[in-house]
């Protein structure tokens, strides 16, 4: 009983974090129809500007790596990628040319930081009790974060006026151009926020076990087959199966041992591929 | 005319590291690396550039064509050319099941789903510690012993010029004319009535074998393998030979082994950014020199003897 | 909505020579050479395949440009993106895709009126609403749940808050009831009297003629003719219909 218990609360957190990249993936394909396989790495990245600025002021070493990562999406997104899509790249090609981005950043990070390495640690908000178990407060936080995120963009999308032309992008690109929405802008921005979002998730990953050079891909390609599986592009479908798939990977873990985590997860997702392509929720490009 | 020019051009470089044997040492060591990379290469540039598939799981095919060989041997004693031939058969079978397993797929995901393979596979071979040795990776005598290194590195090189003489054959019957067809428009082949399928299914069998075999020559000729040597980055190296020589040029693979390959080795004492400056380098070709190197290269020299002719 | 002179043709305020525009190695446009008068309801007629819509997208931005210049109230617009030329007053209703599916008709037209600020806006809603009664009885109704006929006027209506000068609007009449067709015309005629907007009206369907002032020929790429409605022979309307079009 205490272990299904545990399995379930370490899944829960896992599958917490782990939306949070997922939540990236959906918002950046969703909007912009670009599957960046970088975002994981470049995630990482911003981790790592978080742990090393932490020494001086926590609040402001989270924002500058969340910033940094947000920078870094809107201008990969403006710089390289829509033109691209406007000559007309097929999905191939993004694939090679993210993965390629990512690569860069895995060697940025090699190149800029003293180790290659490391663990963020955060502060402690105090232990939650419920049912004879205690669990680190902040853990859950990962979660509450990607429902919030999630709640503030539908909030937006029905009450700003940025979040309406979110939202007309996403259904109609070219009518949007023609009704005068900057698309162009648009983009940058969900690949922005799609970046800081993985950002957040490498930070409590970080602080939760370990971040190095390969976190950032273990990290964008869980998140790009998590959303895989609940259908890409749509959010709920996406931390729903992120929730799910953290519980799986934890179970196994218990089961079969660490080494094996990866490997249930990668088979999982090889089969919903085959079974159901388009992911077990459905629906691609809708938010 | 140009066509025979280049197909002979490309038999004569491949042949003439064949000399190198004379000199030994290093300079042969790392062409056979180089030629041993050079045929996954080419597998690359027969699904990808010439057949249209968008696979990404060389590191797949190649390493269950080594660890393939290196596990039945060890099961198996004296069992060595069957068990390469073995592991190269399941190289090919795993390409067909990702084939299948992707055909109902669209766009990304085949990619996709190979490339998850590819990380997978490093993961499920630490895993099978036992078995696979791991990180810490496994030895093996193979062929080495048997024939002495200098025979197997001419072995690795008339295997490749015979591997690129076989696709460049492929490519000229029915089958590979039909792949070509596939290539450029996969729906109105299908359309036109020729079962696309049968020979996606082929060309993924053909291929994941090939490279099975050159998996099986790689753990023969290097004498160890690791799981580290079939991370996510080797199939990228592997995919980039084919993009970044130039895949409409024959001799372009050779190009891009020579770039992916040599490089790394030669810039060893900046490795630190030796990743930055291949990615940046993979996206500025892709971007500014979609046809790969050497036919820009060909346009940048016609530039200047043309330049130099009005002087 | 102030009205203006009925009939009185303008001085011109598109210009469009020398438009080459391809598809790969198709070339859907040969060199046209054409202009619209402010205030006209102008024709573009053709069968299918002539051009219209490559033409039509190349003046609005959303379609590629080999050659040639676009001039729009004495600005070379050739090379600005879509939004610039809708900043200027240059807007096209879009053969197909013309509405945000899943979006309600009240949320559509604000998006729409993405560009407008302050009072306009109300004036523009409700102009298109008193236009369109049923969009504003549908006002909250899903857009791909209405039918074809009440998605053109979505249709029109996101055009006419774009509150642009010319209009550009790409065969409305496809896909409809013949008596919805003759009232879309009554509207677009409508339009032009109660806003002075210059209308541009790729069209197949016969009925363009009652209300353009000018008719232009369009087929494989070229230009056929170029008249008045008035002046328009019968033989050409013949032989451009029977043989050729609808």
């Amino acid at each position: 009983m205490t272990i299904l218990l545990n399995g379930i609360i370490t899944g829960l957190i896992m599958g917490g974090i782990l939306s949070l990249p997922v939540l990236g993936v959906a918002v950046i394909y969703g909007i912009t129809g670009v599957p960046n396989f970088g975002i994981g790495v470049i995630g990482v990245f911003g981790g790592f500007i978080t742990w090393y600025l932490l020494p001086s002021n926590i609040g402001l070493a989270i924002a500058a790596g969340v910033a940094a990562c947000f920078v870094i999406g809107y201008l990969v997104q403006r710089v390289l990628l829509t033109p691209i899509s406007e000559k007309g790249g097929d999905s191939t090609l993004f694939f090679i040319i993210t993965v390629s981005l990512g690569f860069v950043f895995e060697g940025l990070i090699r190149a800029i930081f003293p180790r290659p390495n490391i663990s963020i640690t955060l502060p402690r908000i105090g232990l939650l009790h419920f049912l004879g178990f205690s669990v680190e407060g902040f853990k859950i936080v990962a979660l509450l974060f990607a429902l919030g995120t999630l709640v503030a963009i539908r909030l937006s999308e029905e009450h700003t006026k940025g979040g309406k032309s979110w939202q007309a992008t996403s259904q109609n690109l070219k009518l949007a151009k023609l009704v005068g929405i900057n698309t162009t802008r648009v983009f940058g921005v969900a690949s922005g926020i799609g970046c800081a979002l993985a950002c957040v998730g490498a930070i409590f990953w970080g602080s939760l076990y370990n971040l190095d050079l390969a976190s950032g891909w273990d990290l964008g390609f869980m998140g790009f087959i998590i959303a895989v599986v609940g259908g890409i592009g749509n959010i709920w479908g996406g931390i729903i199966s992120a929730l799910v798939i953290g519980m799986v990977m934890s179970f196994s873990g218990y089961l079969l041992g660490g080494m094996w985590q990866s490997v249930i997860l990668y088979a999982i997702v090889i089969l919903v591929l085959i079974v159901a392509p388009k992911g077990i929720l459905g629906s691609e490009r809708s938010l | 005319m140009k066509d025979r020019y280049e197909k002979i051009l490309t038999v004569l470089i491949l042949l003439v590291p064949l000399l190198f044997a004379l000199r030994g040492g290093y300079l042969q060591q790392v062409t056979g690396y180089l030629f041993l990379f050079l045929i996954q290469g080419y597998v690359a540039w027969f699904l990808y550039f010439k057949s249209g598939q968008p696979f990404f799981g060389y590191s797949v095919t190649m390493a269950v064509g080594a660890y393939g060989t290196i596990v039945l041997t060890t099961y198996v004693e004296g069992f060595l050319l069957p068990s390469m031939l073995i592991s190269s058969v399941a190289a090919g079978l795993i390409g067909v099941l990702i084939f299948l397993a992707t055909s109902r797929a669209r766009g990304f995901y085949v990619s996709m789903a190979s490339f998850l393979l590819a990380i997978l596979f490093p993961k499920l071979v630490e895993a099978m510690q036992s078995i696979t040795g791991g990180r810490s990776g496994l030895y093996f005598t193979g062929l080495g012993g048997i024939i002495g290194q200098t025979s197997l590195y001419l072995l690795v090189v008339v295997l490749t010029a015979l591997v690129v003489g076989f696709f460049v054959w492929l490519m000229s019957t029915k089958t590979g004319q039909i792949l070509t067809l596939i290539s450029e428009n996969d729906p109105l082949t299908l359309a036109v009535g020729i079962n696309t399928f049968k020979y996606k299914a082929l060309a993924y069998a053909i291929g994941g074998f090939i490279s099975g075999l050159g998996g099986a020559m790689y753990v023969n000729y290097t004498g160890f393998i690791s799981s580290v040597d079939i991370e996510v980055f080797t199939t990228v190296y592997i995919f980039f030979i084919p993009l970044i020589g130039g895949s409409r040029v024959l001799y372009g693979p050779i190009v891009g082994a020579l770039f992916v390959i040599l490089v790394p080795e030669l810039l060893v004492s900046v490795e630190r950014y030796m990743r930055i400056f291949f990615g940046l380098t993979f996206i500025l070709v892709i971007v500014l020199l979609p046809q790969g190197l050497v036919p820009s290269f060909h346009q940048a020299l016609a530039r200047i003897r043309s330049a130099r002719a009005s002087k | 909505m102030s009205t203006w002179n009925d009939g009185q043709a303008d001085g011109i305020i598109l210009n469009v020579s020398g438009l080459t525009c391809c598809y790969g190695k198709m070339t859907a446009l040969k060199g046209i050479d054409f202009h619209v008068y402010d205030h006209e309801i102008l024709g573009i007629v053709g069968p299918n395949g002539a051009g219209k819509t490559t033409l039509l997208e190349a003046i609005a931005g959303t379609g590629p440009i080999a050659e040639g210049q676009i001039e729009f109230l004495g600005r070379q617009i050739g090379r600005w993106p879509v939004l610039r030329r809708r900043q200027l007053g240059l807007a096209l209703i879009p053969q197909d895709g013309y509405v945000f599916p899943m979006m309600s008709v009240k949320k559509n037209l604000e998006v729409s009126l993405h560009l407008t600020r302050g009072q306009r806006r109300q004036e523009l809603l409700e102009y298109v609403y008193e236009l369109f009664p049923v969009l504003w009885e549908r006002r909250r109704q899903t857009a791909s749940t209405m039918s074809g006929g009440q998605q053109k006027m979505l249709a029109v209506a996101i055009g006419i808050t774009s509150d642009a000068r010319v209009l550009l609007i790409d065969e409305p009449s496809i896909g409809l009831a013949p008596k919805l067709v003759t009232r879309l015309f009554d509207t677009f005629q409508k339009i032009r009297r109660d806003t002075g907007k210059t209308i541009v009206l790729a069209e197949q369907n016969i009925k363009v003629l009652n209300i353009a002032d000018r008719l232009f020929g369009l087929e494989a790429g070229h230009i056929r003719f170029d008249e008045n409605t008035a002046n328009l022979s019968k033989e050409v309307v013949k032989d451009l219909y029977l043989s050729r079009g609808v």
